[in-house]
């Protein structure tokens, strides 16, 4: 609630210095961090996903759990409450996934906050 | 319906008995159909007579349309009439053999009251309406203007399109 009543207020009060809609995260990845961040790792192969006919809005990093739940759903068929642990995985792994999502969003915002304050000493 | 008419508005079933074995006009539904539509002044004459109405009062619906000789009354619900009157029928505020209106079944108390004052004027409702959906549509519209209907991350991140994406873990 409150996060969406300041987000409307920047928005209107500080257009240019807010994150884009849907859009990757502009900055250097590693500004700011010790160091090199962490690749993420895709483990799933498009040869795999292919195979098992996921669909292509779902090969991200959480496709090997989906290939796991896949593969438990062909074999218990039609007994697909048994492959609750797998559903549950893949949820899992998506919530973390929109985790890493919102700090990159977050990151974006507060390096546009920096950037803004670099702006306006140039400018001053 | 137009039998149901001519029930309520036919001189000649007045005094009939409820178990007579005297056949009557009004007896069989084609009794009660309205006549041809009068094309003399004599048809007029006896046509406003038998719907009880004086000559100046009566003028037919054209002859296309279907109606006879009926009468073309006022379009006027009974809603209108005045209510205080002593009526021999108080509920549809009608009186024993009185003339109906062609389309008294629309124009009953429980439909449409047609002539009825309305208790706004035209330009009120307008404004009333105007103002009551303005207000909804215009407070969507601007809140999907300036309202961010949408949420706080980044895009999804697809490892198959050839860019490298991060965790917030760094390296060792």
């Amino acid at each position: 609630m409150g996060n969406l009543l300041l987000r409307t207020w920047e928005q209107s009060t500080d257009p240019e210095y807010q994150p884009k809609y849907d859009a990757p995260p502009s900055f250097d990845p590693h500004l700011g961090f010790q160091g090199k961040r962490e690749e993420r790792v895709m483990i799933a192969t498009e040869q795999e996903l292919r195979a098992a006919k996921i669909p292509k809005e779902d090969w991200d990093y959480c496709a090997h759990h989906r290939l796991d739940l896949a593969r438990c759903r062909a074999d218990v068929f039609p007994f697909v409450w048994k492959c609750r642990d797998e559903a549950a995985t893949v949820s899992h792994c998506l919530k973390d996934d929109w985790i890493i999502r919102m700090k990159e969003y977050e990151r974006e915002r507060r390096l546009l906050q920096r950037k803004k304050i670099q702006d306006q000493a140039a400018a001053a | 319906m137009t039998c149901y008419m001519r029930l309520f508005s036919n001189t000649h079933i007045l005094r009939r008995g409820l178990h007579s074995s005297v056949s009557f006009k009004g007896h069989w539904n084609k009794d009660w159909m309205p006549n041809q539509y009068p094309e003399s002044e004599e048809e007029r004459k006896r046509s406003a007579k038998n719907y009880n109405l004086h000559e100046s009062e009566y003028t037919p619906y054209k002859d296309d349309h279907g109606y006879g000789d009926y009468p073309k009354l006022p379009y006027l619900g009974v809603a209108t009439r005045d209510p205080f009157y002593p009526y021999d029928n108080p509920e549809h505020r009608r009186n024993f053999n009185e003339t109906l209106h062609a389309e008294i079944d629309m124009l009953g108390e429980d439909r449409y009251d047609a002539g009825m004052p309305s208790r706004f004027s035209k330009g009120y409702m307008l404004w009333a309406f105007v103002s009551v959906f303005g207000f909804l549509f215009g407070s969507c519209y601007l809140s999907i203007l300036y309202l961010p209907s949408y949420q706080p991350v980044t895009a999804k991140q697809y490892p198959l399109d050839g860019k490298t994406h991060y965790t917030f873990e760094t390296r060792k």
